[in-house]
C-alpha cells in the first residue's frame, strides 16, 4: 500500500516543457509521473492559453479549460527565447534539466537554440525530445498539420466514418494525443539508457506516424490481402471483411455491443440463449442457424450478406426493449463484453470510476474543479494529480531565483527589460 | 542489473507476456523492438484471439497464418504453456523466477484463479515489475467484465465525440482503445522499471485500461464539471476553425473515394487559401457557403496535387490517407516506419516499428512474430532449467498445449 505522501518514479528529474497544443499532454504525463516539469512560456503567455473552452465562457488565458487540462502538475516560468538574454536563461535551466520537451516547427528550431546537434554537443545527458507534425526532417518535415491533417495523413481518418460520406475524426484531438503518448515512452526509453549509460540522446516523434499505429489491422491487411479496410460507419472491418453493427440504441441511450451483438464466434451459443430467454431469438433457435454460427467459432471471420442483416435485424429489435444497464450487466454475465456508450455527465456518475477514487479533486484561487485522475495505479511509486495548471509566470520567483541562483533585483531587471 | 554498455536499451531485460490481443502485445512490443527479451506465453488450448483473427496469408485461417497477430509481435519469442494443465502454473512460475516483468490483461480474476497475482509472484521474485491491464482496473464493481477496444472507445467517452453532427455515435473504425492505451501502459511501466534500475525495487501497476482512455477525451471532462455542458461531436470539424473539413477530391482511377483534410486557422491560412483556388472572394464568405465553395473545388482536383500546392501555400492540409497510401508515403518511407521481415509461414511482411526515431539507440526489430511454441526449448531448457528427460515428460502430458 502506498502512503499519500510517496512520490512518483520520475520525482528526481526536471522537464523543461516548450510545447503548444502538439504536444502538451507529454510535458504532462512527465509530470503525472512525479518529475518537475517546467512549462517555459512567452511574456505575454502560452498560445495555448487562448484555446477553448474557457470556464464560463469568457475568453481569458488564465481560465481556459484546454490549459487547466493539459498543464496541471506543471509550474509555469516565463522567458523571451527571442532575446539573448532569454536564450542565456534558457541554457542554464537546461544545464539542471533532464528531458526538454518541444514543438517547435524543424526549420525554426536552430535560431531558437533547439537545433538537435547544438543541444547534443552543450547538453550530452539531455534527452531532447521534438515534437513534430511529420518529423525533424524528411520531404514533409516543414509542412504543417492540425490534428485532422494529422488523423488524415496518418490514415485513422480512412477508418473513421460511413461509406459514401466523408471521413471523419474525434471531435478530441486523437493526432495531438497519440503523438503526445507516444513521445513519452520514446523519452522513456531514451531516459531508461541513460540511466544506465550517463548518455542522453534526441528523440523525434511525428504526429503522422504516430496516427500511423492506429490502423488497428489495416495495414498488415494491405499487406497480405491488397485490401483497403474502409470506413465502416457504424461498424468495423476486420482483415478486410466487413463485420456488423457496433453500436445499437436501447431504451435510454446506446450501449456499444460487439459485431452482431456477440451473434458469431465463441459467444454465438450463449448469445442465442439469452435473447432466448428474453423470447427474442426468433429462428436463430433453429438447427440450420446454430449449425452456421458454430461454424464461425474457431475463426473470427463475420457473417456477410443476408445472414449478417438478419443477425443485425434481432439486435436492433432486441436492444430497443431494454435500458443500457440491463443490457450489459446481462450481456457480461454471458461473458459478451458489451459497454455503456457514456456520455461525459454518465462517466462522471459512474459507480464503478466512483468505487476506484478515479476522479481528482484540484484547488484554484476561486473554485474546487473535478479533473480526470491518474491514469495507472503505481503500488511503490504512484502517479498523482497534484495541483492546478500555473498562472502566467508563476513560478518565476522560484525557477529564477531558487533554481538559478538569481537576486531579486535581477529578477526585477529581467521583468522590467520584458525577458520574462 | 550491471550498466553494461550496449546499444540495446533494454539488454538483459526479460519479460514474461501473458497478455492478449492488442493491449498487453503493443505494451511488450516497446521493450522488444529495443532489445528486451520478451517471452510470449500462449497456449493452442485457448488462443491468442488475434492468432484466429484475419488478415490470413492466402487466406487460409491457421494459429501461424494472422496478419493481425504478427503485427503487433514482432522482436518477440514464443512458449506455448498450457495454464489449465495440472502442472501448467507450476512452469508458469518457473519462468517467472528468471523475469524481471510480468504483463497481463486478464480479468482479473485468471491471475487470481493461478495463484499468479503480483502478491504471490513477488514470493518468487521479490524485484519483480507486474503489469495488469484489464479493461476496467484490478478493483471496483465492473473489474470483471470483459471488453474490446472497440468497446472500450464508447465507454471512455471516445464514441460519444465520434459521429456526424447529431446522429448516433459510431466511435472510429477501429478498436480505437487499444491502439491508445499501451502508450499510456508503457509509460507507466518504463517509469517504473527506471526507479528499479535506480533504487532496485520492483512494483506493482493496476493499469483501467477506461481510466487512461478518458484522457484521449480532450477537455470533454472540464467543460462538463466546470462549465456544465456536454460536448458534441462535430464529424470532421473542430470547434474553434473552419474551414476544418474533409472533402472529395477527383477519383484516381477507378477510385473515386478519394479526399483531402483542408483546416484553417487563422486569417494568413485563409488567405492562402483563397489564393491557391483563385477565388479572392472567399476571404470574406459566411463559412457554409465556403465549405460548399471548397467541395465544389476539391472535386475536380487530385488529391496529392493539391496537398503538394496547399502546403507550399502554408496551409495545413493532407489526404486522407488509406493503408495503401501509407506504404507509398514519402515522408513515413523516410522516417523508415514500416520493416519487412520473413516470417517461417507468412513469408516477407511488412510490420510497424515504433513511431519515434532516438537517435543513439534506435529500436530495430530483429525478428518477425514468434511462431506458437517457436521458442519451447530454449525457454525450458535453457532459461527454466528442464532436463531433456523433464521436457519430454511434460509435452507428452500435454503441458506445453
Amino acid at each position: 500500500m502506498t502512503t499519500q505522501t510517496a512520490a512518483g518514479p520520475l520525482a528526481p528529474f526536471r522537464v523543461i516543457d516548450l510545447t503548444n497544443e502538439l504536444g502538451q499532454l507529454a510535458g504532462r504525463m512527465l509530470g503525472d509521473l512525479g518529475a518537475e516539469v517546467i512549462k517555459v512560456e512567452p511574456p505575454g503567455g502560452d498560445e495555448s492559453r487562448f484555446i477553448g473552452p474557457f470556464r464560463g465562457d469568457v475568453v481569458d488565458p488564465e481560465q481556459s479549460l484546454h490549459w487547466w487540462t493539459f498543464n496541471n502538475n506543471k509550474l509555469s516560468a516565463t522567458l523571451d527565447l527571442t532575446t539573448a538574454r532569454g536564450q542565456e536563461l534558457f541554457t542554464r535551466l537546461l544545464d539542471g534539466a533532464d528531458f526538454l520537451v518541444e514543438t517547435c516547427p524543424p526549420d525554426a528550431a536552430a535560431a531558437l537554440g533547439l537545433g538537435v546537434e547544438a543541444l547534443r554537443a552543450s547538453h550530452p545527458a539531455l534527452v531532447h525530445t521534438s515534437i513534430t507534425p511529420f518529423g525533424r526532417d524528411g520531404p514533409y518535415a516543414n509542412w504543417k498539420a492540425t490534428d485532422l491533417v494529422g488523423t488524415a495523413m496518418g490514415g485513422l481518418s480512412s477508418l473513421c466514418g460511413a461509406p459514401g460520406r466523408p471521413p471523419i475524426r474525434p471531435t478530441a484531438s486523437q493526432g495531438y494525443t497519440q503523438v503526445s503518448a507516444q513521445a513519452v515512452v520514446g523519452s522513456l526509453v531514451a531516459h531508461y539508457q541513460r540511466t544506465r549509460t550517463g548518455t542522453g540522446q534526441h528523440v523525434d516523434q511525428s504526429m503522422q506516424e504516430a496516427v500511423t499505429f492506429t490502423h488497428d489491422n489495416a495495414s498488415p491487411t494491405w499487406d497480405i490481402r491488397g485490401i483497403n479496410n474502409g470506413r465502416p460507419g457504424n461498424g468495423r472491418e476486420i482483415g478486410g471483411y466487413k463485420s456488423g453493427q457496433y453500436v445499437y440504441e436501447a431504451a435510454d441511450g446506446y450501449v456499444a455491443a460487439l459485431s452482431y451483438g456477440g451473434l458469431f464466434g465463441l459467444t454465438a451459443r450463449q448469445t442465442i440463449d439469452w435473447l432466448d430467454h428474453h423470447g427474442m431469438a426468433g429462428d436463430l433457435t433453429s438447427d440450420e442457424w446454430m449449425a452456421k454460427l458454430d461454424a464461425t467459432q474457431g475463426i473470427l471471420i463475420p457473417p456477410a450478406g443476408e445472414d449478417a442483416d438478419h443477425l443485425n435485424e434481432v439486435l436492433v429489435d432486441f436492444c430497443k426493449q431494454f435500458t443500457r444497464a440491463q443490457l450489459v450487466s446481462e450481456a457480461q454475465q454471458i461473458r459478451n463484453g458489451w459497454g455503456i456508450v457514456h456520455t461525459p455527465r454518465d462517466l462522471l456518475e459512474n459507480e464503478h470510476l466512483a468505487a476506484r477514487d478515479y476522479w481528482v479533486e484540484l484547488e484554484h484561487e476561486d473554485a474546487h474543479v473535478t479533473y480526470p485522475g491518474p491514469w495507472a495505479k503505481l503500488s511503490k511509486t504512484p502517479i498523482r494529480v497534484r495541483h492546478r495548471a500555473p498562472r502566467i509566470g508563476e513560478h518565476n520567483d522560484y525557477v529564477y531565483g531558487n533554481l538559478l541562483g538569481c537576486t531579486d533585483d535581477e529578477i526585477a531587471e529581467l521583468a522590467a527589460q520584458g525577458v520574462i | 542489473m550491471t550498466a553494461e554498455q550496449t546499444d540495446r536499451v533494454f539488454e538483459g531485460i526479460r519479460i514474461a507476456d501473458f497478455a492478449w490481443v492488442g493491449v498487453g502485445p503493443l505494451v511488450s512490443k516497446y521493450l522488444a523492438d529495443h532489445g528486451a527479451e520478451v517471452i510470449r506465453i500462449e497456449s493452442s488450448v485457448r488462443p491468442e484471439p488475434l492468432r484466429r483473427a484475419p488478415p490470413f496469408v492466402n487466406d487460409e485461417p491457421g494459429l501461424d497464418n494472422s496478419g493481425y497477430y504478427a503485427d503487433f509481435n514482432s522482436s518477440k519469442k514464443c512458449a506455448s504453456l498450457n495454464l489449465q494443465h495440472p502442472d501448467g502454473v507450476a512452469i508458469a512460475k518457473r519462468i517467472v523466477e528468471h523475469c524481471d516483468i510480468v504483463t497481463e490483461s486478464f480479468t482479473p480474476k485468471a491471475m487470481r484463479a493461478w495463484g499468479m497475482t503480483y502478491e504471490d509472484l513477488c514470493e518468487i521474485r521479490p524485484d519483480l515489475i507486474m503489469i495488469s491491464m484489464p479493461m476496467y482496473g484490478l478493483t471496483g464493481p465492473w473489474s470483471m467484465w470483459q471488453g474490446y477496444g472497440h468497446v472500450l472507445q464508447a465507454a471512455a467517452g471516445i464514441s460519444h465525440l465520434t459521429a456526424y453532427p447529431g446522429e448516433e455515435p459510431i466511435g472510429t473504425g477501429v478498436a480505437y482503445t487499444d491502439f491508445l492505451v499501451p502508450h499510456f501502459a508503457a509509460s507507466a511501466l518504463l517509469a517504473a522499471l527506471d526507479h528499479r534500475q535506480r533504487t532496485g525495487e520492483g512494483q506493482n501497476i493496476d493499469f483501467g485500461q477506461m481510466e487512461a482512455a478518458i484522457h484521449a477525451t480532450e477537455t470533454m471532462v472540464l467543460d462538463y464539471t466546470v462549465n456544465g455542458r456536454e460536448q458534441q461531436a462535430l464529424g470532421a470539424g473542430h470547434p474553434e476553425h473552419r474551414p476544418y473539413a474533409t472533402y472529395q477530391c477527383a477519383a484516381r482511377g477507378d477510385d473515386d473515394d478519394r479526399w483531402i483534410a483542408i483546416t484553417v486557422t487563422n486569417d494568413a491560412e485563409l488567405a492562402a487559401l483563397a489564393d491557391v483556388a483563385g477565388e479572392h472572394s472567399w476571404t470574406s464568405m459566411e463559412s457554409d457557403a465556403l465549405d460548399s465553395a471548397i467541395a465544389a473545388w476539391t472535386r475536380s482536383q487530385q488529391a496529392e496535387e493539391l496537398m503538394e500546392r496547399l502546403q507550399n501555400a502554408g496551409v495545413p492540409a493532407g489526404v486522407v490517407q488509406t493503408p495503401e497510401d501509407l506504404r507509398n508515403d514519402p515522408q513515413l518511407a523516410h522516417r523508415g516506419h514500416f520493416w519487412m521481415l520473413d516470417h517461417p509461414t507468412m513469408g516477407h511482411r511488412a510490420y510497424d516499428g515504433p513511431s519515434f526515431r532516438l537517435s543513439e539507440t534506435p529500436a530495430e526489430l530483429t525478428k518477425a512474430a514468434p511462431l506458437l511454441g517457436e521458442d519451447n526449448e530454449y525457454v525450458y531448457k535453457d532459461i527454466v532449467g528442464m532436463s531433456d528427460e523433464e521436457y519430454v515428460e511434460h509435452l507428452v502430458s500435454g503441458a506445453f498445449d
